[in-house]
């Protein structure tokens, strides 16, 4: 056998390095990031696969040395140490040091993400009068995106053919729109979404958005972000919620300001509705 | 050093290597299940339960390969769809769409034993009665294909059922045919197991296929094709007036908690659905009364002397076989739960017509009843426009707070209960 082993154990390095080197190829790589901030936690994630990806080269790479230069010679028996102060004290501080300089160079990125929320007041407190309004609620349940739109009464009244200036007519009836699993949202506008779970613990991620945040029953959890580019992206469930987790998917249009209220319009058009089909004379049944 | 290796791990990786090979579940393709509760319940000999299932069997092939006639109406191509296992074809077709998305719930003969039915409340719908609740049309009437796409599409809020609206338009529309498809063969399975029980001693039902769809398969087609007819108008004179909303809503607030509209009396009296309680869906109430008949049987068995053995034995192997059918064959049977109306979730859509239809038409199956007139032209418990006002009433509930509306009985309605 010789060294066949050694040769055996250096394909787990080339295959895996390999395997990167030829994902994107397949596009199974990144998804398109029409966000924002998604090019910090790109630049994130580049970052530490980089980091790791060299760690690992040589690491693997001295095992298979090892393995070649003495792992054939079966008469020779290996030296075992046992305790070594100053290799403890290295591989504990090179390591602490690595931890310690991610943890402050994603500081930006996450406070971003998940700290300086754009619908906080100035003080920074949610909850007061300069909260910038969410553009929708979103409910996680088992299994579907349960959504809840605000609707402006300037909408509101377009949609019902009242007048513009017309209010509170319906005030002690539906003023918001509802929707499951078909999310549209204004481009180049900041997102606000109040994000709740009805049941279990999910977890709402937007791809495209680089967003992902756990939904968890009895909190209301701010998610924010801005998108760059119109276009149809997938919103999946992260968390494993239960059997019927795989079909929780939903699915996210951005597109323009204008098109977005006539979506909205449209939808609590819709959902307003006082007619329905009509019944089919006799003999004309379909 | 011992180099015995445990009999488990040597025996270990074998065993691993069968189930891969043998596949862990169970083998044979799904099959089509006779409802054994009605069987029991009528004492149905095997070999008339054979025939029956021959001639399900004839008429609608089996789950992997679906057959229907054309009288059923129905459209093969889509049922070939949503039929058989999962699977897709080197064009990316689905088939077996039934499979991946409906049958863990609603079970592969369309009965609401799926694996994961036992799990949920409410139950999965068991289409075999051909009955189902959230429709436009009449009450007794079948539901049109585009309430039954609607409810595929947005699904039933407060209950299991999701929303599968991202499903490509042709899917939505196999599946509901298959859910027709289904609904028939129930109905034509409770139909065979009835006259099959009708039969006198030595008599035998006809099992010719013109008198089989003549009498059986055509009525139900028939029932289907025939739905749209059934739709409750919503224009002319059951349109929506132009009324005030405040008026309107003062208007259903009487009704409601009056003797004539009467609401109050299931969905109580701060309209959080805790008035009657203790009634049954006809889907629980079927297995319910099955569960009384078992027990008075099993007391008879205990208390009567003066059966004679052959009565005796014939009686016991009756309560035996209705015993394990309804372990085996439903689930444990439950209150029908009046809707809390303060939460704002409405199973069939939010649309008002939506809740206008619940209100006119009741909910079919359910305990909810119909207010509207049960035929065009006749008079109603409530007119049209009584309806609406409750419609707005009922959509301001979850508005308004739960102290406005009278908390207690009012003594008037409580005398008229």
């Amino acid at each position: 056998m010789g060294k066949f082993w050694s040769v055996l154990f250096l394909m787990v390095p080339v295959l895996g390095v390999a395997s990167f080197a030829v994902a994107p190829l397949y596009r199974h790589w990144l998804p398109l990031d029409v966000s924002e901030h998604g090019h910090t936690i790109d630049h994130l994630f580049y970052f530490i696969l980089w980091l790791t990806g060299a760690v690992f080269v040589v690491t693997e790479v001295a095992m298979f040395w090892f393995m070649w230069r003495y792992g054939h010679d079966q008469a020779k028996s290996g030296k075992f140490t046992h305790g070594s102060h100053s290799l403890e004290i290295v591989w504990t501080i090179i390591p602490a040091a690595t931890l310690l300089f991610i943890a402050i160079y994603q500081m930006n990125a996450w406070a971003e993400a998940k700290i300086i929320n754009p619908g906080a007041g100035p003080d920074g407190i949610l909850g007061t009068a300069d909260d910038m309004p969410a553009t929708l609620e979103v409910t996680g349940r088992q299994f579907e995106w349960r959504l809840r739109y605000p609707v402006p009464p300037r909408l509101r009244n377009e949609a019902l053919g009242r007048p513009a200036d017309s209010k509170g007519a319906d005030d002690d009836t539906d003023k918001d729109l509802f929707v499951v699993n078909e999310m549209h949202i204004p481009v180049n506008e900041e997102i606000l979404i109040n994000l709740k779970s009805a049941d279990v613990l999910h977890s709402f991620f937007l791809p495209n958005m680089r967003v992902k945040q756990d939904a968890v029953p009895g909190m209301k959890i701010p998610v924010w972000f801005r998108t760059m580019e119109t276009g149809t992206f997938d919103i999946v469930c992260a968390e494993l919620c239960g059997w019927g987790h795989y079909k929780m998917k939903g699915r996210l249009t951005i597109e323009s300001r204008a098109a977005f209220d006539k979506w909205l319009v449209d939808k609590y058009r819709e959902q307003s509705a006082t007619h329905g089909l009509q019944p089919v004379p006799e003999g004309d049944s379909e | 050093m011992n180099r015995t290796v445990p009999f488990g791990l040597r025996i270990g990786p074998i065993v691993g290597l069968l189930l891969l090979v043998s596949g862990c579940g169970p083998s044979g393709p799904p099959q089509f299940h006779l409802n054994m509760v009605a069987i029991a319940e009528m004492q149905i000999p095997p070999d008339q339960q054979q025939q029956i299932a021959n001639v399900l069997d004839a008429m609608f092939g089996t789950p992997d390969e679906p057959f229907v006639l054309p009288e059923s109406g129905l459209d093969i191509k889509k049922i070939q769809m949503a039929a058989g296992p999962v699977k897709s074809d080197q064009f990316g077709r689905e088939t077996g769409l039934y499979r991946r998305h409906c049958g863990h719930c609603h079970g592969t003969t369309g009965d609401g034993l799926g694996p994961t039915a036992m799990l949920l409340d409410p139950y999965p719908r068991d289409y075999r009665q051909g009955k189902f609740k959230f429709k436009s049309t009449e009450r007794a009437a079948k539901p049109t294909t585009d309430d039954l796409e609607r409810v595929v599409r947005d699904g039933v809020q407060g209950t299991a059922m999701p929303s599968f609206g991202l499903l490509p338009d042709a899917q939505i529309k196999a599946l509901v045919e298959y859910v027709k498809y289904l609904s028939m063969r129930g109905q034509a399975e409770s139909y065979l197991t009835s006259a099959m029980a009708d039969l006198s001693e030595g008599e035998k039902l006809s099992l010719a296929r013109e008198t089989l769809v003549d009498e059986m398969l055509q009525p139900i087609a028939e029932s289907w094709t025939t739905a749209r007819d059934s739709i409750i108008p919503t224009d002319g004179e059951n349109a929506k007036p132009d009324v005030p909303p405040a008026e309107s809503i003062a208007k259903g607030s009487e009704l409601f908690y009056g003797v004539k509209g009467n609401c109050a009396k299931c969905h109580g009296w701060s309209a959080l659905g805790d008035g009657q309680t203790n009634d049954y869906d006809d889907w629980s109430k079927a297995i319910f009364e099955a569960h009384q008949s078992l027990d008075s049987d099993v007391a008879t068995l205990d208390s009567s002397s003066e059966m004679s053995s052959e009565e005796r034995a014939a009686l016991a192997q009756h309560v035996a076989m209705l015993g394990r059918a309804l372990e085996t064959d439903a689930l444990p049977p439950r209150h029908a739960m009046p809707r809390n109306l303060r939460q704002g979730i409405y199973r069939g859509g939010r649309r008002p017509v939506d809740v206008f239809y619940r209100i006119y038409a009741g909910i079919n199956g359910a305990p909810m009843p119909a207010v509207g007139p049960a035929s065009p032209g006749a008079q109603g418990t409530l007119t049209p426009a009584e309806i609406w006002n409750l419609v707005d009433y009922v959509m301001s509930l979850p508005y308004q707070p739960i102290s406005e509306p009278p908390r207690q009985q009012p003594a008037v309605s409580r005398a008229a209960l």
